[in-house]
């Protein structure tokens, strides 16, 4: 009954189940991509650019067999937001004009506006892909390999990895944590407050209450983890299997940088 | 660096939350908190460790956006927590920011002036959107005039872009820091005082690493700055290959005997090695602590178990998961296992590396009855199948059966916590009176995670009872049988995805409060910081209403001395009465518990169900527990309904009293 109604939540940090080519690649050659083509769109975040990648992005899409479900329901004040951008700035007119039956309507400001909507849209959905796809614990692993030439510069690669490994490992805890923290605060009553003043007054206390209740536990948390590390004789290995790119990953590579130069190549000489 | 990586952690979860979630955009200003309190505490390397891995968990989840909020948090967090340290004020952090919001503005139009066409599109998106807005405006003449002056204003501004952004990063980072200096000094001044709970350090030792036969000779231990002894004298020898049981009640130094077999210096008396003690480290001493989830470390098993060894080890992965009965489970998720498959996990963990000293620490008390039997299974081998002596601290008397050897530390001691002063149960001649009123009807009630997503997963199917008044239901299930579930959805915290749940004849969920429900982490609901504005805030009545505090905080069988006690110096049986004693004096129409036994000692445990029951029996609380354990519940929940895998199965014996 309610379920239809139901909005889809949003689900954090968990690769669709099911494997695929995509799936199966390296994680670290997902993160270059995603560099990558970010880098490229913001230099030239031109139609061709755009489209291209948008494509690339739908094509790794069908590739991964994600399903429609994996996106969260929309809000609806999101929708009518981009609705209202989208009149103002069609009415803002601008070259080219679209001769439409009898009336010339000039759209050059609505192409602007797509522009940059579809821009935001594949910058998102490209991160989206990354989560999609990637096992959280393939991160860490991938990061110390790609991270190895910025050890000469005395940047402490292995430590940040390995803090990004525990963070991404204490993650849905914390989650949890927070579910209950919120929880426990709706159960209260709420109080009755006579003015303005009290009311902000009492809201500051709040927030600093809930604050320092979420990083007790957060501290308390973290001596424990730190214990374990000091059981385990401090840090080291952090994964089992090897991490480093196989052939399918210089294959998506090479696609990557072929699609980047036609992109910028496009882009610099204004061709089309 | 646990504690970059959990405040990384910690940042990244309410940057998130601020992105993800509309209208908490407020909270990205508190993100700044951690990351100045790592600041403050620690070196910057730490700080640039946790923001370096907070980002990216921003930026896997909520892209660029987060990737920036986290940066631009980790930056103002980091210059306010620096200030804090160096124990300047306020005029300090106004200026400071001033100068740091300048840099930052320099990035942002330096990174703008090289992003020519970037910079060309966001601005001319802009320009349409309000020249549209300006065609439409102007169609009214009244409105005429200012539309077009609006116009004018806004072509001057993107005229002068760089000026703009430079006021406005520094305006905000102004802000940020101000109104972030502000949160941290009121957090700071809030844990001031918490005890600081970590307990093992790397013993700064050299040499062949050597840990057993240790022999410990009078060891007497202290605290620094404690008024009594945490360890008595104590003369104890572990012998290679031997299993040794260590129990006795909480305080009675059980934890304080682990740190010093694991290097801490006694304060009296000799311990004496062959060797160095070699925490962590191949043929040196390995621990095992009591929490499952902070024991594991990697996200995937196999990763879990070779976590920490130096590069280039080898390990049997296989192997040693096999020999704690989690074969073949190589690939999983660790954030999926139950804790007694994490204890075990850690087990193997240990086994690693090949110690000649295993510790295990009350690793069984947050576990379920059959985790702890397949728990205590692999440790009773442990001693046969490898070289090495187990020391198996344990406050349950019958876990130290299978060791060669048992020593009982509450015994050197008159201790006064075993003793119950509570009265004698009066169960039998004080029945309940059963009146037919339900507090609780269920009937239907089904709950799917994330339904319509990839990742749907059914908790709980078609479950339907009804709880009367004064009852007492017991509502049993293994892990992941979602009872827990069960609980939010009667405490109205969750909506079911089908089916109802009535309070009193209206759902539950709008009526959120009038079931009390008590989590198992008490510490997450104690919100104030001292025990009297916890208990007016959670009833909702005035902190400055002693009598009522009082009241109840007697209810719960509490001193009224206890009122001004921070929250942070409670253990842990007294959090869980204060938690109850918020919920009773709101009187709610029943009371969910939520494992309320899990982690308190054999006194605190038989403490809390006596009251409990009384309540029950005396006051006519409706009274629901949630646990994987049956053991001496029979009194306060005479009634018993099993969930398995989201059905319900009622028990046998009680079925007759099913509806």
């Amino acid at each position: 009954m309610s379920a239809a109604r139901q909005r889809r939540p949003v689900v954090l940090l968990r690769p669709v189940p099911g494997t695929s080519v995509i799936h199966e690649l390296w994680a670290g050659t997902k993160l270059i991509t995603v560099f990558v083509i970010s880098l490229l769109l913001a230099f030239y975040p031109g139609w061709f650019a755009i489209g291209l990648m948008a494509a690339l992005v739908v094509l790794v899409i069908r590739l991964a067999h994600i399903p429609r479900g994996v996106l969260p329901s929309v809000p609806r004040w999101l929708w009518i937001l981009l609705l209202l951008g989208a009149v103002t700035a069609t009415l803002g007119g601008g070259e080219p004009v679209l001769h439409l039956w009898a009336v010339d309507l000039e759209i050059g400001g609505l192409l602007k506006f797509l522009r940059f909507t579809l821009l935001s849209i594949v910058l998102l959905g490209l991160g989206a892909l990354v989560s999609w796809t990637t096992n959280v614990a393939d991160v860490a692993p991938a990061v110390v390999t790609l991270g190895r030439p910025l050890r000469p510069l005395r940047i402490p690669v292995d430590d940040w990895a390995v803090a990004l490994a525990l963070s991404l490992r204490a993650f849905p805890m914390l989650l949890d944590e927070f579910r209950l923290l919120y929880a426990s605060r709706r159960l209260r009553p709420r109080p009755v407050l006579p003015d303005g003043r009290a009311r902000r007054r009492r809201w500051a206390t709040e927030l600093v209450d809930l604050l320092a209740a979420g990083i007790t536990v957060a501290l308390r948390r973290a001596d424990e983890m730190g214990d374990a590390i000091t059981a385990r004789g401090g840090t080291g290995q952090i994964s089992a299997a090897p991490s480093r790119p196989k052939r399918a990953d210089w294959v998506a590579l090479s696609i990557l940088a072929a699609l980047s130069a036609l992109a910028i190549v496009v882009e610099v000489r204004g061709l089309l | 660096m646990a504690q970059a990586a959990v405040m990384g952690s910690l940042s990244a979860a309410l940057t998130i939350v601020s992105v993800v979630v509309p209208f908490a955009g407020g909270l990205s200003l508190l993100v700044a908190v951690p990351m100045g309190l790592l600041a403050y505490r620690y070196r910057l390397r730490v700080l640039l460790a946790s923001a370096f891995a907070a980002s990216t968990v921003a930026f896997l989840i909520a892209g660029i956006s987060g990737f920036m909020v986290v940066l631009n948090c980790a930056y103002v967090g980091g210059v306010t927590g620096i200030i804090k340290r160096r124990g300047r004020g306020t005029p300090t952090v106004i200026a400071v920011s001033a100068v740091a919001g300048f840099l930052n503005g320099v990035w942002i139009v330096a990174a703008l002036m090289v992003l020519v066409r970037l910079r060309t599109l966001t601005f001319d998106a802009m320009t349409a959107n309000v020249d549209g807005l300006v065609t439409a405006m102007s169609q009214f003449e009244p409105l005429r005039q200012s539309a077009q002056d609006a116009r004018a204003l806004f072509g001057t501004a993107l005229q002068y872009w760089p000026v703009l952004i430079m006021g406005y990063s520094i305006f905000t980072i102004m802000v940020v820091s101000v109104v972030g200096w502000w949160a941290l000094s009121r957090v700071l001044e809030r844990l001031r005082g918490i005890p600081d709970v970590h307990k093992l350090e790397i013993p700064g030792e050299s040499g062949p690493v050597a840990p057993v036969p240790a022999r410990l000779r009078e060891v007497r231990f202290r605290y620094p700055g404690a008024a009594r002894d945490a360890l008595q004298p104590l003369s104890l020898t572990v012998e290679p290959g031997q299993h040794v049981a260590i129990t006795g009640a909480n305080g009675s130094g059980k934890t304080t005997l682990m740190l010093l077999l694991c290097g801490r210096q006694p304060t009296s008396g000799s311990i004496e090695r062959p060797g160095a003690v070699g925490l962590g480290q191949v043929d040196g001493t390995a621990v095992v602590m009591q929490h499952p989830e902070s024991q594991v470390l990697g996200s995937r098993v196999a990763d879990d178990v070779v976590w920490g060894l130096p590069p280039g080890t080898r390990t049997d992965v296989g192997g040693l998961l096999g020999e704690v009965g989690l074969a073949g489970m190589e690939e999983r998720e660790t954030g999926g296992l139950s804790g007694g498959e994490l204890q075990r996990l850690a087990v193997a963990s240990a086994l690693a590396r090949r110690p000649s000293m295993l510790i295990a620490d009350e690793i069984t008390s947050m576990v379920d009855q059959q985790g702890r039997e397949a728990l205590l299974g692999v440790l009773s081998g442990l001693t046969q199948r490898h070289r090495m002596a187990l020391v198996h601290i344990t406050h349950y008397d019958n876990e130290a059966r299978t060791a060669d050897r048992a020593v009982n530390l509450s015994e050197s001691r008159d201790n006064m916590v075993m003793v119950s002063h509570a009265t004698p149960p009066t169960a039998s001649t004080h029945p309940a009176p059963r009146s037919s009123a339900p507090v609780l009807e269920l009937s239907g009630v089904g709950y799917e995670y994330a339904s319509r997503t990839p990742w749907a997963k059914t908790a709980l199917r078609d479950v339907s009872f009804t709880v009367n008044e004064g009852e007492g239901v017991l509502i049993h299930g293994g892990n992941g049988s979602g009872k827990s579930t069960l609980a939010w959805i009667m405490a109205g915290l969750t909506s079911p995805t089908s089916g109802s749940c009535l309070v009193g004849g209206r759902p539950a969920d709008d009526r959120v409060g009038d079931v009390a429900i008590a989590f198992q982490a008490a510490r997450l609901q104690l919100l104030r910081s001292r025990v009297d504005l916890e208990v007016a805030s959670a009833a909702g009545f005035s902190p400055q209403d002693t009598g009522r505090v009082i009241a109840a905080l007697s209810t719960v069988g509490l001193d009224a001395s206890l009122a001004g006690r921070r929250i942070d110096q409670l253990s842990g049986g007294q959090m869980r009465r204060v938690v109850i004693a918020g919920l009773l004096a709101r009187w709610p129409q029943a009371l969910i518990l939520d494992e309320p036994l899990a982690g308190l000692d054999a006194a605190s445990q038989h403490g809390l169900l006596r009251l409990l029951t009384d309540l029950r029996l005396n006051n006519g609380l409706t009274v629901i527990v949630i646990s994987h354990d049956f053991a001496g519940l029979e009194e306060l929940c005479p009634r018993t309904l099993h969930l398995d895998r989201g059905l319900l199965a009622s028990a046998p014996a009680e079925a007759g009293e099913m509806p």
